[in-house]
């Protein structure tokens, strides 16, 4: 228990804080500030992120047609308003937009400048949030009348999925913006966690050997186990540095205030159908739990390499191209879209499968390997 | 002829060297202390790796940080604990450092061959020096520091890890580099030096004790070390009465070996003091501390 | 010189520089042969510069015009129906009656579909351009950017400058030139943007990786109280700048040589190296692409070359003084990577009132990252035209600036 702790204070020194504190600085301004700061990320995004809300308080997690009819009356009320409004305005009657049914068919590529205006002022000067507002839910009745349709090039697999959710009653029919919002944000923070276990990991057990300690280590009492407890460290040490990165971040998420779409159902948002269905928040801890994993992964491995390579260089190097080809080729399969079914069903627990199997096998046979080995100066 | 003047060093509160001044010329210099006395830190100021707080080193009235290579060219330098690159082999290692040295090509690979002889590594020559033991490795690091033929010949504990027979043929080797050129050997190893240096320079508490012949520092305590046979029972007795310099078991008796500097007693038999001696004499309040 | 082979040598023999090099350069060719569809549509700008030549005259235009309507002719005794285009043809095509067609006739249809294409922009191209109001475009870049105060007015100077160029380029025809559909095929940005911006990581990588590895390994192998009492001494660190320098520069050329080759053997640009950058063809987004002078596709691509050599030596500079300073490779790059990230994040600290907002933009992250707008008066917050070089010329500053001092600390440090 001693050497543990001692081991762990090897790796968590006030000096890998400071990187650690420097990483997500810079990584949290450079990728992830956005995603807090713009939430919603201007208009009409704030009308769907209002009016998604108004459907949960309303109709509850998912809808029916009688409820859409109601939403549909709404909508009606709305359009009917802005009537009224275009009526009061002289130039919307003299250039022949004074419902908003020929106000949204004008062609506006060639509108006459005072037209260019009253939409200029509509939108963006009065501060109204009315034309926003129709704006989406004309795009989300378009959603709900369209729901049955997808895509024709698909595979038998997707299809069988599409006829599944039809068949439940499933649409993707709420507006999108707090879960796309929350896929981004989570993507952004899995890279920093990713850089952060891999930089903080990696140097401790090679440092043991460019110091020449390891001689001393393994002819103690504890002898090559030492090394076991090292991995153990450097295991406990990923799970800290992940666990409280994910408590800060995930607080911080906490103020884009998307919880009243927590019970909403993955498949019911617009454009995101998915293999499996949990609810909005259970969807944000299973992504968690691929952040928890793919960080044990990459702290594994990490540790693996810190026990083989000759010096830091190589530790670098090595780890290089498996933290890049995981961004490049990986993260969008299993943090941003896990369930998606753009993505075949199988890909994500292979690849989460394979993710760990390997770094555990690569520490297994690193262990194993240190077991044996001669050591040399 | 390197003198040394008035040199401190100090980093921060903590002070390493005070006050030393040495003059040096050709010949063999055993510098003595214990560990930590701050032998390697005035080793690491004569090789120009740090500087002095105060005061300088000159050589032949030159200031040895203004004079620069030309300075370290004279130079050759064993430090206590050194790097190597373990995939190199002492040939390539050699070669490299023989770049630094400024040797050419050609002459470098002649002088390789000849010193890596001289040190009994030849046929290891081109094996990586990863798989070598510590008294390899520290050979390698002797040959190193004759590269360059160097005018000036500073070795920090270079008999560590070598056995008694490599010890002896280093010893032998020293005594002809040292007939021109200056040689400075620190180490805490008596008899590493007794019978080779010309001068044994000795530091205590950061401070110059001794800079002199083995003689002369051994005259300090003439008439002062007594050797007399002592009862098992007495002993702890005598321990806290005199300074002990050694214990030897004979015929169910101890043999000590003490110092006294006043009235001999009976039983008492005068000898003549070693080196070894003074060293444990002054040194002796380091030695408790340290046990 | 010896001395500085050997440290190379240091280099050359650790095998994950080269194991990452290969790995690289794997991957990029992958790109581009995975993004290289298509690279035989690309070769009708070759035909029609060879025919027509490589400047747009209203009477190379007419010719061309003429050529079309000599192949929709073929294409009505092909099908037997006249078409005043081979895009009404293919409107009211079903994929099964297209597969009935032979592989050359198919060849012949795409053909002219592509020489349709590039017609119909070559044609459009003054109309295209009289509806671009600088000016006016440099006002709604200020809203877009909510940029006030002094800024707006320093932007607005600069704008008002690329506004007479916009002009001077119209006036000289550099963008009746052919080149490649940008709006179709977006090769600028492709090559100078993806590809240019992917080597460039690479490299900084391996660079950066070199670097620090020289600089820091007498430390790191312990074998620095050796080393560095030598006859050479701490001139050795010279002779590791020098060999930094010189494997950086053989890194760069390796990567730049073996992917930009491929490239351009997948990618013919043989005719197009004369084409102005500004071409009308280069017009892939919003804005065409123009340049502040009348370079070439060719020369913009040297200068690319360039920019980025220089890049990467000065940062390969920074990076060394950094070491020296750290004496840890690893956590040197961590901070080298730190600091070209903050670097580049810069003007997003800065008030957008205050011209600051585009002094921060004079950086290196932002000069290197920025490879296919440099030298163009339409890449937004860096159109300045003094941008490349004064930014190359403030840094090599900075970065002899750093050098020095870090040479300085060391030639006194205590060597422990």
């Amino acid at each position: 228990m001693r050497i543990l702790w001692n081991e762990m204070k090897k790796i968590l020194t006030w000096k890998s804080l400071l990187l650690l504190l420097i990483i997500n600085c810079i990584l949290y301004f450079f990728l992830i500030d956005f995603y807090i700061k713009h939430f919603p990320n201007g208009r009409p995004a704030l009308d769907s992120y209002r009016i998604g809300i108004e459907m949960i308080e309303k109709y509850g997690t998912s809808m029916n047609d009688e409820e859409f009819q109601d939403f549909r009356k709404v909508y009606e009320a709305r359009v009917e308003e802005a009537d009224r409004y275009l009526q009061t305005e002289k130039v919307a009657v003299s250039e022949g937009i004074d419902t908003y049914a020929k106000f949204n068919s004008y062609d506006w590529s060639s509108a006459s400048k005072e037209a260019g205006e009253l939409r200029d002022r509509l939108f963006f000067e009065e501060g109204t949030d009315l034309f926003w507002e129709l704006q989406e839910r004309n795009r989300l009745i378009g959603f709900y009348d369209g729901k049955k349709m997808y895509p024709s090039d698909i595979t038998p697999a997707q299809k069988q999925r599409y006829e599944e959710l039809a068949k439940e009653g499933i649409f993707g029919t709420y507006p999108e913006v707090a879960i796309r919002n929350f896929q981004d944000y989570i993507t952004n923070v899995a890279v920093a966690i990713l850089f952060s276990v891999v930089a903080v990991i990696s140097p401790m057990i090679l440092e043991d050997r460019t110091r020449h300690v390891v001689p001393l280590q393994y002819t103690s009492k504890k002898g090559r186990n030492v090394l076991k407890t090292k991995l153990l460290a450097s295991f406990l040490s990923t799970l800290l540095v992940i666990t409280s990165l994910l408590v800060i971040y995930l607080s911080l998420y906490s103020l884009n205030d998307t919880s009243v779409y927590f019970n909403v159902r993955i498949n019911s948002f617009i454009g995101n159908e998915s293999w499996y269905n949990p609810t909005f928040l259970q969807y944000i801890l299973f992504t968690i739990g691929g952040i928890y994993l793919v960080g044990i992964a990459f702290g594994l491995a990490a540790m693996g390499f810190s026990t083989i390579v000759p010096n830091t260089l190589t530790l670098l190097g090595v780890q290089i191209p498996f933290v890049a080809g995981f961004l490049i080729f990986a993260l969008n399969r299993i943090i941003t879209f896990p369930m998606n079914m753009w993505f075949p069903k199988w890909q994500m627990p292979v690849f989460y499968g394979l993710l760990l199997l390997s770094s555990m096998f690569f520490v297994w046979y690193v262990n194993r390997r240190e077991k044996k080995m001669d050591i040399t100066i | 002829m390197i003198v040394v003047k008035d040199v401190c060093k100090r980093y921060g509160d903590f002070t390493a060297l005070e006050d030393i001044s040495l003059e040096f010329s050709n010949g063999l210099y055993g510098l003595l202390a214990p560990n930590g006395a701050g032998k390697t830190t005035l080793i690491k100021m004569l090789a120009t790796l740090i500087s002095p707080s105060s005061g300088e080193i000159q050589y032949n009235g030159e200031n040895i940080v203004a004079m620069d290579q030309r300075y370290r060219e004279l130079l050759g330098f064993l430090p206590q604990q050194f790097g190597f690159y373990k995939n190199y082999s002492p040939a390539q290692y050699l070669f490299y450092l023989a770049a630094l040295k400024g040797i050419s090509k050609q002459q470098a690979q002649v002088k390789i061959d000849e010193l890596l002889a001289k040190v009994a590594l030849s046929d290891v020559k081109h094996k990586k020096m990863k798989k070598f033991s510590g008294g390899m490795i520290q050979r390698v690091g002797i040959a190193q520091a004759l590269l360059n033929d160097p005018k000036i010949l500073i070795l920090d504990e270079p008999t560590a890890g070598l056995d008694p027979k490599e010890r002896a043929r280093f010893r032998h080797l020293l005594t002809d580099l040292a007939r021109d050129r200056l040689v400075i050997i620190s180490t805490h190893i008596v008899s590493d030096i007794e019978s080779i240096a010309n001068e044994i320079i000795m530091i205590k508490n950061k401070r110059l004790l001794y800079k002199d012949s083995v003689e002369q520092i051994c005259e300090t305590l003439r008439d002062a070390v007594y050797e007399t046979t002592v009862d098992f029972s007495q002993l702890d007795e005598f321990r806290k009465r005199f300074v002990l310099l050694s214990e030897k078991q004979e015929y169910g008796k101890m043999i000590v070996r003490f110092i006294h500097k006043g009235e001999k007693e009976e039983g008492w038999i005068p000898v003549q003091p070693q080196l070894e001696d003074v060293f444990l004499y002054e040194y002796q309040d380091e030695m408790v501390e340290e046990l | 010189m010896r001395i500085v082979l050997l440290e190379c040598k240091k280099v050359i023999m650790s095998p994950v520089i080269i194991g990452l090099f290969f790995l690289f350069t794997a991957f990029n060719l992958l790109v581009i042969f995975n993004s290289s569809d298509h690279k035989d549509e690309l070769k009708i700008v070759n035909e029609i510069i060879d025919t027509y030549g490589r400047e747009i005259t209203p009477s190379s235009l007419e010719l061309l015009k003429k050529d079309i309507q000599n192949d929709l002719l073929e294409l009505e005794q092909l099908t037997g129906k006249r078409y005043d285009s081979v895009y009404d043809f293919l409107e009211g095509l079903d994929v099964e009656a297209y597969e009935r067609y032979s592989d050359k006739e198919k060849t012949f249809i795409t053909q002219l579909q592509l020489k349709e294409m590039y017609e119909s922009t070559a044609s459009s191209i003054d109309e295209n351009y009289a509806k671009i109001d600088v000016e006016k475009l440099g006002h709604t870049s200020l809203e877009m950017y909510k940029i006030s105060g002094p800024a707006a007015k320093t932007y607005l100077a600069e704008n008002e400058k690329f506004a007479k160029r916009f002009d001077d380029m119209i006036q000289n025809e550099e963008h009746k030139e052919w080149f490649f559909a940008g709006k179709a095929y977006k090769m600028h940005t492709y090559l100078f943007n993806n590809i240019f911006l992917q080597m460039m990581i690479e490299i900084l990588l391996l660079v950066v990786l070199s670097t620090a590895f020289l600089a820091t390994y007498e430390f790191e192998q312990r074998s620095h109280l050796v080393a560095f009492s030598t006859r050479r001494g701490r001139k050795l660190m010279k002779d590791k700048l020098a060999a930094s320098l010189a494997t950086a520069v053989a890194i760069s050329a390796l990567v730049l040589g073996s992917t930009l080759g491929v490239f351009f053997m997948v990618f013919d640009y043989s005719h197009v190296w004369e084409t102005s950058i500004s071409s009308a063809f280069n017009w892939e987004y919003n804005f065409p692409n123009v340049a502040w002078w009348d370079i070439t596709v060719g020369q913009f691509l040297l200068a690319s070359i360039g920019v980025l050599f220089i890049g990467v030596l000065l940062i390969s500079v920074l990076t060394f003084a950094i070491s020296i300073l750290i004496k840890n490779s690893y956590v040197t790059f961590f901070v080298v990577a730190a600091g070209f990230i903050l670097l580049y994040m810069l003007p997003s600290f800065m008030p957008h009132s205050s011209n600051l907002l585009f002094v921060a933009g004079y950086t290196l992250p932002t000069l290197l990252m920025a490879i296919s707008g440099l030298f163009m008066g339409s890449s937004g917050m860096i159109f300045f035209k003094n941008f490349e070089w004064v930014t190359i010329g403030v840094w090599t500053a900075i970065t002899i600036i750093a050098l020095f001092i870090s040479f300085r600390r060391f030639a006194k440090l205590d060597i422990q």
